[in-house]
């Protein structure tokens, strides 16, 4: 007997085996790929919602610094776009451009010197807002990162939100007179900092990274499902109270239809993406006395086989017989 | 005859040399006390900086006031109270690098450590 079920399971690991193979085969070149893609998206994101400054916005300049991107280290990227940002503000106020300055090195000189891996983050997030899936980010930062991603991801969600902001209010910006520096500079930042929804959802990432943290870690089974899916309903349950509490005006219809999204992507990513493990092919050179060695170390592949049933058409005429104990 | 076990020894050692091998060896060139100390300072500092970019956003967005009260204010305790904040922030912050590079330095280590036991092993493979 064979069930449907079994079957899609079956093609699900045939797929996930052969995405495997093809991540190890290709790694040289598919991590440029993802970064040169990542800085594309993020730079063309950038012009597109925040292009005061027209030099920048520019095809040219944003593919050369996307290919620039692809081959140095990936937090680069999160360089190039920082200056694009400020770059941009620049143009249309000194104001807008100092603090996000500020904001920006606060960050860098005292968050990323300890935890330069999930910085990338800072990135991402601006990005999932723009999809309107940001709840994606907390959910797989809690899966695979460290409770210390929650600072990661709230300072994500504070560049959002300042760019966000300013992308909104840049006529009244632009409007106001050109020596009243303290009135634009109080502008900005009471906009970021009395802007409750920003506060409301740091708050509710923070909690969700934790509490998909502490179910990821639970020694029972699905641990990893378990987690997605209490992170997603703390999140959605954090974003309501708050929405009565603060009366931040959040839509109701965006939290759930972009949680649903998230966990949907968040499980497939955990499919394919965060059981495999990252162990590469090798390439090294030694000696000893007598050879020189140039080894290549291919991983062993450990996952599971997927288990083949066979179907039986014909019901076998003799019972007994040594070749019918298939499985 | 190449000893395959000795091959397979030489080849885990090279690739943890690549990766992980390069920064432990730099982080353990240190004393512990002269690695952590360093870090902190460096922490001290960026704090410092950090420290100094808000204040002059603070000084800026309460400019209209500042100038107005500046002679009627009590100067002794605002300075009083933004060395306290100041201090506060970078006492904070260095025992959290402290604590931070502190494990670092004896992960780093440790994995040293298993990296000599190795060596070890091979080199007793050539005395067979």
């Amino acid at each position: 007997m064979i069930n449907d079920e079994d079957d899609h399971m079956t093609t699900l690991l045939v797929a996930k085996q052969y995405m495997k193979n093809f991540i190890n085969k290709y790694e040289i070149y598919l991590k440029p790929l993802m970064k040169l893609v990542l800085a594309l998206t993020a730079l063309m994101m950038i012009n597109g919602k925040i292009g005061y400054m027209h030099k920048l916005d520019n095809t040219s300049i944003v593919l050369i610094l996307a290919l620039m991107c692809s081959f140095m280290p990936t937090n680069f990227i999160i360089f190039v776009a920082a200056a694009f940002t400020v770059l941009h503000f620049y143009a249309l106020s000194l104001e807008c451009a100092a603090i996000t300055l500020i904001l920006f090195l606060v960050m860098f000189l005292l968050y990323f010197r300890f935890s330069p891996k999930d910085t990338v983050v800072v990135v991402l997030l601006p990005i999932c807002f723009v999809l309107k899936i940001p709840y994606v980010i907390p959910l797989a930062m809690g899966l695979v990162g460290t409770p210390a991603s929650v600072v990661s991801v709230g300072c994500g969600v504070a560049v959002s939100y300042l760019i966000n902001y300013v992308a909104d209010s840049a006529t009244a910006l632009s409007g106001m007179e050109a020596e009243d520096i303290t009135t634009r500079l109080r502008f900005v930042i009471d906009g970021l900092l009395n802007n409750k929804e920003m506060v409301l959802t740091i708050a509710a990432f923070a909690i969700t990274i934790m509490v998909v943290y502490l179910v990821r870690r639970l020694s029972i089974d699905h641990a990893w499902t378990i987690a997605m899916i209490a992170g997603a309903i703390v999140d959605v349950m954090v974003l309501l109270v708050g929405d009565l509490m603060f009366d931040t005006k959040v839509s109701m219809v965006g939290i759930f239809v972009g949680t649903i999204f998230s966990l949907l992507i968040v499980k497939i990513l955990e499919f394919f993406v965060f059981h495999l493990d990252y162990s590469r092919v090798e390439k090294v050179q030694f000696e000893d006395d007598e050879y020189y060695y140039y080894v290549k170390a291919v991983p062993k592949i450990t996952v599971a086989t997927p288990a083949r049933t066979v179907k039986r058409i014909n019901t076998p005429r003799k019972r007994s017989g040594s070749g019918q104990s298939r499985r | 005859m190449i000893n395959e076990e000795k091959v397979i020894l030489m080849t885990r050692m090279a690739s943890y040399e690549e990766h992980e091998g390069r920064k432990d060896i730099s982080i353990t060139h240190y004393f512990r006390g002269d690695y952590i100390g360093f870090q902190v300072l460096k922490s001290v500092i960026a704090a410092t900086f950090s420290f100094f970019a808000l204040f002059a956003v603070y000084i800026f967005y309460n400019f209209e006031e500042l100038m107005q009260d500046i002679y009627n204010m009590d100067l002794l305790a605002f300075g009083k109270s933004v060395i306290i904040r100041y201090l506060c922030m970078v006492g904070i912050y260095g025992v959290v690098s402290y604590v931070v590079f502190a494990s670092k330095y004896s992960r780093a280590r440790k994995s040293l450590k298993h990296y000599h036991d190795n060596l070890r092993k091979l080199s007793g493979m050539y005395d067979k």
